[in-house]
């Protein structure tokens, strides 16, 4: 795809390059005003999800209830907590249901539906795998104890809710963050519904409509929009908008419309790699590194630029930036 | 639906990457071509290759949209001409290149420089040619590190060659396997050829 025709960003990069990282030399010691921020917000939602475990939990409530935009609160959240929200819920009614195999004697049946689970069987599954034994096993030894390993320390507690939780810390190499100011985009795009995994086949066609009628020159990039939470929003409804930077002279047509990408300031962020992990760097990007920087998440949605083609690229080769919009400084 | 024709799996044994230097035969082959002179990563280098990536793609998006045989496009090469080592770099000349089927001729060229300039892009398209380069017999070796460095790795192609009775005849050919603008210089990943002659 055009993703190297880039002239932009290919001037853009000594600057990315020479910034330096600012979490880099950050003392970890240090907590800074935006982290308690964040896990202040955080720590409403945990609290009401202890005290709301027998209702759905909808995301965008969740969020509501953070005061963080639905386009980020999932990413805050696991990139914070190391579990994602959909994984945090369910490890919580896991733990819920083995403190009352062992505290009551109602029929495993019961105890499965309270947890969520429609079947004994799937019920039997889930808990296998948590805690490395049935649940029958699990209520007849002595000394078991109730709580699945979780790095935030966050664990289901009978009427007592949580006072705080450990954020996930900053591991391993400094992440390579920039802050970078840009100007309104204006986009073409097509809105794929459906599994992340087969987003190729819109940008197939919106490259092909794109490509025949000249718009594919003049330094444009290549973006993709993500809306939705592959772990809380089922496959089928992901919505995912491809989009190729256009001039004003581009108008909508038929399945390509436009919209303008919102300027200001991002954190950005490289991803190298496969497209099936960029879900872990913008967890990184927004629940660990923006809490920690000083600035705050804007709310619009993150995006992700990319820099070479998968079309001639080996998946190890495939460069991609992340965009997460920020509040002005 | 066609399946794709990706020219670089077809002419596998082209594109090897040997970590020492190997000799190999290349078929004449086809290339969008645009030249010029000076410093890569300069203005002029940057614009040449927007224009060679907007003709690569306005054409063969424009062939797969009339239902005819779709193909990716290729990697970014380039070949440098002259004495590279005894040249300041901003007089160097070359000639940046993206492989092309046969299948693609001049009237789809002129269709796309008119449909590109339609859209007021930019006028270096014009510039972008078709060419057929034979190169024969080249020595081929994986170059892992910065451009800058590049003089070692030939170093070693030129010791080969003279080991083989051969000497490096003919222009600097690169293909550029990784992005230089976020890849850390001492991981990017470069094909280096060069035909060679008997001496």
């Amino acid at each position: 795809m055009a993703w190297l025709m880039i002239k932009k960003i290919a001037k853009s990069v000594k600057s990315l390059s020479s910034e330096r990282d600012i979490t880099g030399g950050m003392n970890r010691r240090t907590r800074p005003a935006t982290l308690r921020f964040y896990e202040e917000r955080l720590l409403r939602v945990l609290v009401h999800i202890q005290e709301h475990l027998d209702e759905p939990l909808a995301l965008e409530a969740l969020a509501r209830l953070a005061c963080l935009s639905p386009y980020h609160f999932h990413r805050v959240f696991s990139g914070m907590t190391g579990e994602t929200l959909a994984g945090h819920i369910r490890r919580l009614r896991l733990e819920r249901a083995a403190g009352r195999l062992k505290l009551c004697s109602s029929p495993v049946v019961q105890i499965a539906f309270e947890a969520g689970y429609e079947t004994h069987e799937s019920f039997t599954r889930a808990f296998h795998a948590a805690f490395g034994l049935s649940p029958a096993r699990f209520r007849r030894l002595k000394g078991a104890r109730a709580l699945i390993k979780a790095s935030s320390g966050v664990h289901y507690r009978d009427r007592k809710h949580p006072r705080s939780f450990r954020a996930a810390q900053l591991k391993g190499k400094p992440m390579n963050v920039a802050i970078k100011h840009i100007k309104p985009m204006r986009v073409a795009f097509m809105r794929h519904v459906g599994p992340y995994g087969e987003v190729g086949n819109t940008w197939e066609r919106l490259m092909m409509v794109l490509g025949k009628e000249g718009w594919l020159g003049g330094g444009c990039q290549c973006l993709g929009l993500c809306h939705d939470d592959p772990a809380v929003t089922p496959a089928d409804k992901i919505r995912y908008d491809a989009c190729v930077t256009v001039d004003r002279a581009f108008r909508a047509a038929g399945e390509i419309g436009v919209q303008v990408v919102p300027g200001g300031d991002y954190a950005v962020m490289t991803h190298f790699g496969p497209y099936d992990n960029l879900g872990a760097s913008y967890e990184k990007l927004l629940g660990q590194w923006v809490p920690r920087s000083g600035r705050r998440l804007r709310a619009t949605p993150s995006f992700e630029i990319y820099l070479n083609s998968p079309d001639s690229t080996e998946p190890p080769d495939l460069v991609t930036d992340i965009y997460a919009p920020l509040e002005p400084d | 639906m066609n399946t794709k024709l990706d020219l670089y799996k077809v002419h596998k044994t082209e594109y090897v990457m040997p970590r020492q230097p190997a000799l190999v035969h290349i078929k004449p082959a086809q290339y969008l071509a645009i030249e010029g002179r000076g410093a890569p990563g300069e203005a002029r280098f940057q614009a040449c290759i927007g224009a060679l990536y907007a003709m690569a793609f306005t054409i063969k998006m424009t062939h797969k949209f009339a239902g005819r045989q779709d193909y990716t496009v290729c990697k970014l090469e380039g070949r440098y001409f002259g004495d590279l080592a005894g040249a300041p770099k901003k007089e160097w000349k070359w000639k940046l290149l993206i492989r092309t089927p046969d299948f693609i001729g001049e009237k789809e060229m002129d269709a796309a420089v008119a449909t590109l300039l339609k859209r007021k892009k930019q006028e270096e398209v014009k510039e972008v040619k078709l060419e057929k380069i034979d190169e024969g017999d080249c020595v081929q070796m994986l170059h892992v590190g910065p451009y800058d460095k590049e003089h070692e790795t030939i170093a070693l192609m030129q010791h080969f060659a003279e080991g083989r009775g051969l000497k490096l005849a003919g222009p600097h050919h690169e293909i550029y396997l990784s992005d230089p603008r976020r890849v850390p210089a001492e991981r990017l990943r470069t094909i280096l050829r060069q035909p060679a002659r008997k001496i």
